[in-house]
C-alpha cells in the first residue's frame, strides 16, 4: 500500500513515500543532516517557509519514488503536536490533496510517528523487526520527553511526560549557558566524553517524585547557578567537566524513570525514539538497564529516523489504515497544536 | 583531473602543487579529519563560483572555512573575548565554528544571517596546507550536493559524470580514511535582533512584589489576568515576560493557564509558540510563545503574530523582549501589553515587577 505522507510540524518541511513499513523516498527540506556534514552550517529558522517548500518537497519524494500521485493509495498528515502555522501548511496541503485526487487521508499523531519510526525498513525490507504488544515507548527530543504504553497498533497510554522542559531543550539550554551555542545536544555528548561527570554535583531532577513525571526547570537554575559562580577562566578550563556533568544528571533522571516505568508495567518490548536517542551514552545505559529486566530495546535504525521525518508518519499511517483510522471526508481534520495521543488513535 | 596518491615522502611536492592549483582558481580534493573535502581558494569569486558549480548546491546554503590558526579566524570571523577562551579549548577539533563574518572571504561562503562557518581541524594534512597555502581554503565535503560524503577516492569517483571530473584540477588520494564522524557545530553568532531598551517606549510602573515560591508566582499571574479580563472583550492582551534562564517564565505562564482551565502548559522553546482553547467566556485562546530561538526578522514573520491580535485572544511571550519590533508590531492599539520582569533573589524568591505600555 503506497503512502505519501507529510510532516511539517516544527523546522523541517518533510514528505516520504512509504509501501506498508519500506521507505521508498524521504525528503527533508531544511537539510541540518546535510549542513552537518563536513563544512556545515545550521540554518536559521526563517528556512521555516514550509509554504514554499511544500510542493516541490512533495515532488522531489514522488520523483525519488518514480511515482505519481495518481499512483499512491492514501495520504497521511501530521495533524500535532507542533507550530500552529507549520501544521496547517501540511494539513491544508494534505486535505487539498486527498480532494483532488479523492484518496483516504490518515491523521498521525506526530508521537505516533516517533514510536513507529522504529519499525520503518529500507526499501529491500530491513530491518526485520517484529511488534509485540504491550510495549514501552520512550520519546525523548527537544520538544518532548514522554513514557507511552504502546497497547496496540492504534491504542496508546501517556503515562509519563514532562511538566516543563524537554529533555533534549535541557541539554540545549545548558550549552547555551557556557556559551557553546544551539543545538547543544551533540556538542554536550562531543565535549562530555571528555569530562568528568563526578566534577559538579547537580541535583536529579524528580527524584523525590514517585510519578513517571519529568521536569528540568529546577535542574536549568542549579546548572545556571553554577555556570554563574564559576570564573571565566575557570569555566573554559572545566568545560567538558561541566558538559559530563550535566549529561549525567539528564541521563539519570530519565534512566531512574525508565526503570520505574520497566517495573511497574509488564511489557515484552522497549522502543527509545527521538533526537536525544542517538546520544550513546544514553543507548549504552539503556542497553544495560533492560538487560536487567530481559526484554529487547529497540532504537530507530537509521540516524535520518531519530529526528523530525515524514517517514515514520507513514509507517504509523499504515497501521491505522488497515484498522480503519481514516478520514473519508479529508475537510474534517484540523491541526490540533498539543495533541497528545488523545485524537484519531 | 589528476590524481595523485599522497604518502609521507611526496608531501612537499604536494603541497606545492595544490598551492599552485589553489592560487589559480582550480579545484582540489584532499583527506581531512572527518571526509575528503573539497578544497577551492576561499578569496576567490572564480574559484569559489567553479566550486559551487561543481556542488550544484541551492544557493542559500553556506560553506565553511579552513584556517591557520586563531590569528587567521579573526581577521574572517568577528570573536569576542570570551568566544575566543572558548575556542581555545575546543580548536584545533572536530568543530565548525559558527561567528558573524567580516565579508573578506567571497560572500556566497557566507549564510543568510551574514555568518561564516571557520573549521580548525586537529589533522596534520589541514595544518600543513593552511601553512603552504596563506588564505582560507573551502572546507566543504567532496560530494555532489545532497548526496554522503566520501572516505575514499574510488567511491567519490563513481558517483561523477566525466564533466564534474573535468572540473576537479587535482585529487589527494589518501586511500580509506577512518570513519570519524563529521564534523560537529557549534553556532556563537549572537541573534542580530535589536533588543528592547527601556528608552524605546513608554512603560509605566504598575506592581512590584517578591514570589517567594513557584505557587506564589502562579497567583501573581492569575491576579494579574483577572484585573485585565474586560480589555479582551476589546483587543488582545499581551504579557512580554523578561527573565534569565530558569526564572519561572513558564511557571508564570502556568499559572495563567491554571486561572483558564488549561493544565497541560509545557515549555514552546522547540515549536516556537503552543496555543491552547480555553472555555472561558472573555478569552478563545491563549497562544505561548518562546522566542528564545528566533534568530531575525524573518523568524518572526512566519508566526503570523498580526492575525492573532483581535478580541478574546490572550498572548504571552517568553524571551519577546529580545525583538523589540514585537513592540511596534503589538502597539497599533490592537492590544493590551503588560511587560512583566522576573529576577532571581534566591534559589526560590522572585522579585516580579510588572510595567504597562
Amino acid at each position: 500500500m503506497l503512502i505519501l505522507s507529510i510532516d511539517t510540524s516544527c523546522d523541517e518541511t518533510a514528505v516520504a513515500v512509504t509501501k506498508q513499513r519500506r521507505v521508498l523516498s524521504n525528503v527533508l527540506f531544511s537539510q541540518i543532516k546535510l549542513h552537518q556534514q563536513y563544512g556545515g552550517v545550521y540554518p536559521s529558522l526563517a528556512k521555516r517557509e514550509h509554504l514554499t517548500k511544500i510542493e516541490p518537497a512533495i515532488n522531489l519524494a514522488l520523483k525519488r519514488a518514480r511515482l505519481n500521485l495518481k499512483q499512491i493509495k492514501a495520504l497521511a498528515v501530521t495533524f500535532g503536536p507542533g507550530l500552529p502555522p507549520a501544521l496547517e501548511v501540511g494539513v491544508n496541503k494534505a486535505k487539498e490533496l486527498a480532494n483532488k485526487y479523492q484518496k483516504p487521508l490518515i491523521p498521525v499523531d506526530h508521537i505516533e510517528g516517533h514510536i513507529n519510526s522504529v519499525f520503518a525498513q529500507n526499501k529491500a525490507g530491513k530491518p526485520v523487526r517484529d511488534f509485540s504488544f504491550p510495549t514501552l515507548t520512550f520519546i525523548i527530543s527537544g520538544g518532548h520527553t514522554e513514557l507511552v504504553l504502546w497497547q496496540n497498533h492504534i491504542k496508546y497510554k501517556i503515562i509519563g511526560q514532562t511538566l516543563d522542559d524537554a529533555a533534549g531543550e535541557a541539554l540545549d539550554k545548558a550549552a547555551r549557558l557556557i556559551g557553546l551555542g544551539y543545538p547543544g545536544g551533540p556538542i554536550i555528548e562531543r565535549l562530555a566524553k571528555k569530562g568528568n561527570p563526578n566534577q559538579y554535583p547537580l541535583p536529579t531532577p524528580m527524584l523525590q517524585h514517585k510519578s513517571l513525571d519529568f521536569s528540568y526547570s529546577g535542574l536549568k537554575s542549579a546548572f545556571k547557578r553554577l555556570v554563574y559562580s564559576l570564573s571565566e577562566k575557570e569555566k573554559n578550563q572545566h568545560l567538558a567537566d561541566l558538559c559530563a556533568s550535566f549529561q549525567a544528571v539528564v541521563i539519570k533522571s530519565l534512566l531512574i524513570k525508565l526503570n520505574l516505568a520497566l517495573r511497574s508495567n509488564k511489557v515484552k518490548a522497549l522502543i527509545v525514539g527521538g533526537g536525544v536517542s542517538d546520544n550513546k551514552e544514553l543507548r549504552k545505559q539503556i542497553r544495560r538497564l533492560v538487560k536487567q529486566h530481559q526484554i529487547r530495546v529497540y532504537f530507530p535504525p537509521l540516524k535520518y529516523l531519530t529526528t523530525d521525518n515524514a517517514a515514520m508518519i507513514g509507517v504509523a499511517a499504515y497501521y491505522k489504515y488497515q484498522k480503519g483510522i481514516y478520514l473519508k471526508n479529508p475537510d474534517q481534520l484540523d491541526r490540533i497544536p498539543r495533541a497528545n495521543l488523545d485524537v484519531y488513535v | 583531473m589528476r590524481v595523485i596518491k599522497l604518502n609521507k615522502k611526496n608531501i612537499k611536492h604536494i603541497l606545492e602543487k595544490i598551492k599552485l592549483i589553489l592560487v589559480n582558481d582550480g579545484l582540489v580534493v584532499f583527506p581531512s579529519d572527518t571526509v575528503y573535502g573539497l578544497a577551492a581558494n576561499a578569496l576567490s569569486l572564480t574559484a569559489v563560483k567553479k566550486l559551487l558549480e561543481f556542488k550544484q548546491r541551492p544557493k542559500e546554503q553556506s560553506i565553511s572555512v579552513v584556517v591557520k590558526n586563531f590569528k587567521q579566524a579573526k581577521q574572517f570571523v568577528v570573536i569576542s573575548l570570551n568566544q575566543q577562551n572558548i575556542l581555545k579549548t575546543l580548536l584545533p577539533g572536530p568543530y565548525t565554528i559558527v561567528l558573524p563574518s567580516k565579508h573578506k572571504v567571497i560572500k556566497k561562503l557566507e549564510a543568510e544571517d551574514k555568518t561564516l562557518g571557520i573549521r580548525f581541524p586537529d589533522y596534520w594534512f589541514t595544518q600543513a596546507l593552511s601553512k603552504a597555502f596563506p588564505f582560507p581554503y573551502t572546507a566543504t565535503s567532496a560530494n555532489l550536493h545532497g548526496k554522503g560524503p566520501h572516505y575514499s577516492i574510488s567511491s567519490l569517483l563513481n558517483t561523477l559524470s566525466e564533466k564534474k571530473k573535468k572540473l576537479l584540477d587535482l585529487v589527494i588520494d589518501y586511500g580509506i580514511l577512518p570513519r570519524h564522524l563529521p564534523s560537529t557545530v557549534i553556532n556563537l553568532s549572537q541573534p542580530n535582533l535589536p533588543c528592547l531598551r527601556k528608552g524605546d517606549f513608554q512603560f509605566r510602573l504598575i506592581k512590584k512584589c517578591v514570589s517567594i515560591n513557584e505557587d506564589q508566582t502562579k497567583q501573581i499571574a492569575k491576579d494579574l489576568l483577572k484585573k485585565n479580563l474586560s480589555i479582551l472583550k476589546e483587543k488582545s492582551l499581551i504579557f512580554v515576560l523578561q527573565g534569565d534562564l530558569g526564572t519561572g517564565k513558564t511557571i508564570f505562564v502556568k499559572g495563567l493557564g491554571e486561572f483558564l482551565g488549561i493544565n497541560n502548559i509545557v515549555s514552546p522553546t522547540f515549536v516556537l509558540y503552543y496555543e491552547y482553547s480555553t472555555k472561558h467566556k472573555f478569552i478563545n485562546k491563549l497562544h505561548h510563545f518562546d522566542l528564545y530561538r528566533a534568530k531575525t526578522k524573518q523568524d518572526l514573520k512566519v508566526l503570523e503574530i498580526e492575525k492573532l491580535l483581535k478580541p478574546k485572544n490572550l498572548l504571552v511571550f517568553e524571551w519577546g523582549e529580545k525583538i523589540s519590533s514585537i513592540f511596534s508590531l503589538l502597539k497599533a492599539n490592537k492590544a493590551k501589553i503588560l511587560l512583566v520582569s522576573l529576577k532571581e533573589i534566591s534559589a526560590e524568591q522572585r522579585k516580579i515587577i510588572v510595567y504597562k505600555l
